[in-house]
C-alpha cells in the first residue's frame, strides 16, 4: 500500500511529460490483478500456503536430500515448457501430476475439497498423451519443463512408489495471472520504446548544444577578433565549468571506491550541488557574450532532462520489482521465469547480477528478482559518455595536457618517439642532467637521445590556443629554472633583481 | 622547509585526499607536507587481511627524480621487508619512475603484501621459512597480523 501510494506521488510531483506517464507501469492496477489472481486461486482452493506445500515439503518427507532441485517439481510445476525458445507464448499454467485413474492428485497433503476441485478440472481435459516408450531412460535427463507436449504431459518419475503408466500432468489454466502478464510484459516494452526515443532526443540535443559550445569557446585568432566578439576569457569560464562538472559527474561515478551510475536520488543531489557551486563560483554571471550565457543554461536544462528521465524510469524498475515480489507471494507461481525470459528479452533492464538462476531452475519463490535500477542504469550511462565525449571533450583540460613528471601544463612539449606522453622541455632537461636513460611513462631508452627535433609543435600550438594565460606562466618559470641551472639557485634567488 | 612544495606534490596531496585509494590513506604531516603517515590495508585474501600497517614515507628535495623515501613501522613477517621495516621493492629502486606517483607506489605495496617474493629476499630468515616451510610461514604472518597491525 505504501509504496503504491508513493509511486503516485511521485509521478504526479515531478513534472513528467504527459507521453511518460502513459508509458508507466500501472501498479495499483497490477495489484487489482494480483488479488483477482489470488481470488481465483482461492476458488479452486489453492490458496497460496497449498502451492507452497505442494511445491516444497513433499519431497522432503518422502525422499529427503536426495533428489536433485530439478526433480523437486515431479508432482508440481508452475512452469511453461520452453520459455526460451518461445516467449510469445508463455501462458502461466499451474500443472499438477495426477493419478490417471482417479484424477486425485499425488499429493497426500491436499486439502479434502482441493482435490475434488482438481478432479473436476481433470476431468475436462481432453487426454492425448500417449506414453513414452523408454520413459526410464528420459527420466534422468529430461526436466518437468521439456516436454515436447505442452498441453498435457505425461512425466516420468523416478520414485519409485508411483507407477507412472497412472500419472499425468493436469494443466490449470490461470486467466487472471495470463492477464496479469499480458499487462506488464507491453508496458515493459513501451518503457523501452520511451528510452530509446528520448536517449535519441537528448544524443541530438547534446550535438546541437556542443556545436553552440565550441561556436563559443573557440580562441581568439587573428583577423577574427573584429567580426567575432568572443573574449578568450570565456573559454577559461567554460573550462572551469566543466573542471567542477568533471570533478563530480553527476550521472556517473569514477571514483575508485564506488564506480558505476548513481541512483535517481544521488545525481540529484549531485546537480543540485553542481548548480549552486556555479552559483557561488559566479561563473554564469561572468561569461561575456550573450550566446555562451544562452549555451550554460541549455547545458544545465539539459542536465536537468537527462535526471527526469532516468527519476522515471528508476521509478518503474522498483514498481516493477515491486509488483513481481507482490506476485510471489501472494500467488507463489514463480514469476521469475518470467523475469528470466524478460531479462533475455531486455538485458538493459534487468542487468544479471545478483540473481543467475541458470544453476537452480527450481529455486524456491523467496529468490529476489533483480532489477536494481533498471533502464535508468543505461541512460546514465550512455548520457555520460555523450556528454564527456560530445561536450565536454571540446574545452580541452588542463589535466589531459599536463606533463607526467611535473603535472603541470607541458611547456614546449616534448615527445620521445617511443610513446604518447609529453613532457615539458624543462623535465627532460632534468632528467638528462641525472643522466636517466628511460622514459618515466614506458621504460623505453629514449631520454638522452631527445634534442630539438622531438618538440612537438603541433601539441605547442595547440597549448598556446588552448591555455594561453598558462603558456605565459610556464614560459616565466622556464625562464628563472633555465637561469638557475645555468648560474645556481642563488642568482635567481627572490630579491635578487635581474633586469 | 624552505623552500615552496613543488606544484606536483601538492597536486598529488589534493588527489590522495579527494580520490582515496581504496584501502589505502596517507595523511601528511602539518610541519612537514614532505612527511607522510600512511596506512595500508592487508590485501583480502592473503595472509596479511584484516590487518591495518602503517608506514612512514618522505618525498626527498628530489622528488619525482628519485623516488620516495618509504619504510613500514608495523611489524609485519614478509620476506622482502626486513626488521627496520624496509621494502625491497624494484620501483622504489632502480625501476623508480618519475611518472610513478605516491598513489602508484602505495598500490605497489599492497601488491607485494599480496605476492611475497622469496627468491628475491630482503629478511633471509623469513624467505628461508617461505621457501622450506610454506604453510607455517603463513600462519606465523597471520598470527603477526594479529598481533601487531590491528585496526585501531
Amino acid at each position: 500500500m505504501k509504496f503504491g501510494h508513493e509511486y503516485e506521488k511521485v509521478l504526479a510531483s515531478e513534472g513528467f511529460p504527459k507521453q511518460w506517464l502513459v508509458s508507466a507501469i500501472d501498479y495499483k492496477f497490477l495489484k487489482k490483478c494480483i488479488k483477482k489472481i489470488h481470488k481465483e486461486l482461492q476458488e479452486l482452493g489453492l490458496d497460496a500456503q497449498t502451492i507452497q506445500k505442494l511445491s516444497d515439503p513433499w519431497d522432503k518427507s518422502r525422499n529427503g536430500a536426495a533428489k536433485s532441485a530439478a526433480e523437486r517439481h515431479d508432482f508440481y510445476s508452475a512452469q511453461p515448457p520452453h520459455l526460451d525458445a518461445i516467449p510469445e507464448e508463455f501462458t502461466p499454467q499451474l500443472r499438477v501430476l495426477v493419478d490417471r485413474r482417479t484424477y486425485t492428485p499425488l499429493d497426500a497433503t491436499l486439502a479434502p475439497e482441493t482435490r475434488q476441485n482438481l478432479q473436476k478440472l481433470a476431468q475436462h481435459e481432453v487426454i492425448t498423451a500417449e506414453h513414452q516408450a523408454h520413459w526410464q531412460q528420459h527420466a534422468r535427463d529430461e526436466a518437468p519443463e521439456q516436454s515436447q507436449d505442452p498441453e498435457l504431459h505425461q512425466e516420468p518419475t523416478l520414485s519409485e512408489p508411483i507407477d507412472p503408466k497412472n500419472v499425468t500432468w493436469l494443466q490449470i489454466p490461470l486467466a487472471s495471472a495470463k492477464y496479469f502478464f499480458d499487462l506488464l510484459g507491453p508496458k515493459l516494452q513501451e518503457l523501452e520504446q520511451l528510452r530509446e526515443a528520448e536517449t535519441l532526443k537528448l544524443e541530438e540535443e547534446i550535438l546541437e548544444l556542443g556545436a553552440r559550445v565550441e561556436d563559443v569557446v573557440e580562441p581568439v585568432r587573428e583577423g577574427f577578433e573584429a567580426k567575432r566578439r568572443v573574449s578568450y576569457r570565456d573559454l577559461y569560464f567554460w573550462r572551469e565549468m566543466f573542471r567542477l562538472y568533471l570533478e563530480n559527474p553527476v550521472f556517473y561515478s569514477h571514483h575508485e571506491a564506488k564506480p558505476g551510475a548513481l541512483t535517481f536520488a544521488e545525481a540529484k543531489t549531485r546537480l543540485q550541488a553542481y548548480d549552486q557551486q556555479l552559483r557561488q563560483t559566479g561563473l554564469l554571471g561572468k561569461m561575456k557574450t550573450p550566446a555562451a550565457r544562452i549555451a550554460a543554461k541549455q547545458f544545465l536544462d539539459l542536465n536537468v532532462s537527462i535526471l527526469k528521465i532516468i527519476g522515471f524510469q528508476e521509478m518503474n524498475a522498483e514498481a516493477m520489482r515491486k509488483i513481481l515480489k507482490k506476485f510471489d507471494k501472494r500467488t507463489h507461481l514463480e514469476g521469475q521465469h518470467f523475469l528470466a525470459d524478460l531479462r533475455t528479452k531486455y538485458p538493459a533492464l534487468l542487468p544479471p547480477t545478483a540473481t543467475t538462476t541458470g544453476a537452480a531452475p527450481a529455486t524456491t519463490v523467496n529468490t529476489k528478482p533483480c532489477c536494481t535500477i533498471g533502464f535508468a542504469n543505461t541512460i546514465a550511462h550512455d548520457m555520460y559518455s555523450e556528454i564527456t565525449s560530445k561536450i565536454l571533450g571540446i574545452v580541452p583540460q588542463l589535466d589531459d595536457w599536463s606533463c607526467p613528471v611535473c603535472l603541470e601544463m607541458a611547456w614546449r612539449p616534448v615527445s620521445l618517439g617511443c610513446c604518447r606522453a609529453l613532457y615539458c622541455i624543462r623535465c627532460i632537461i632534468r632528467l638528462q642532467d641525472d643522466e636517466t636513460k628511460r622514459c618515466p611513462a614506458c621504460n623505453a631508452e629514449t631520454v638522452l637521445k631527445a634534442d630539438a627535433r622531438n618538440l612537438n609543435f603541433e601539441a605547442m600550438d595547440f597549448l598556446e590556443k588552448y591555455f594561453p594565460l598558462e603558456t605565459k606562466k610556464r614560459q616565466k618559470e622556464n625562464e628563472t629554472a633555465s637561469l638557475a641551472r645555468e648560474y645556481g639557485e642563488e642568482f635567481v634567488k627572490p630579491g635578487c633583481a635581474v633586469m | 622547509m624552505a623552500a615552496p612544495l613543488p606544484k606536483r606534490i601538492i597536486k598529488e596531496t589534493e588527489r590522495l585526499q579527494s580520490e582515496p585509494v581504496p584501502g589505502i590513506s596517507a595523511e601528511p604531516h602539518e610541519e612537514n607536507a614532505r612527511y607522510f603517515d600512511v596506512k595500508v590495508d592487508g590485501p583480502s585474501g592473503s595472509c596479511y587481511e584484516g590487518g591495518e600497517f602503517q608506514l612512514e614515507l618522505f618525498l626527498p628535495d628530489d622528488y619525482p627524480m628519485c623516488p620516495p623515501r618509504i619504510r613500514f613501522l608495523t611489524k609485519i613477517y614478509h620476506p622482502n621487508i626486513d626488521r627496520l621495516g624496509r621494502i625491497c621493492l624494484d620501483v622504489l629502486k632502480n625501476n623508480w619512475s618519475p611518472a610513478l606517483q605516491i598513489r602508484t607506489i602505495l598500490l605497489s605495496i599492497q601488491a607485494l603484501l599480496g605476492a611475497p617474493n622469496p627468491e628475491d629476499p630482503l629478511n633471509e630468515a623469513v624467505a628461508k621459512q617461505w621457501k622450506e616451510n610454506q604453510p607455517e610461514a603463513i600462519k606465523t604472518a597471520r598470527e603477526w597480523t594479529t598481533l601487531y597491525a590491528q585496526k585501531k
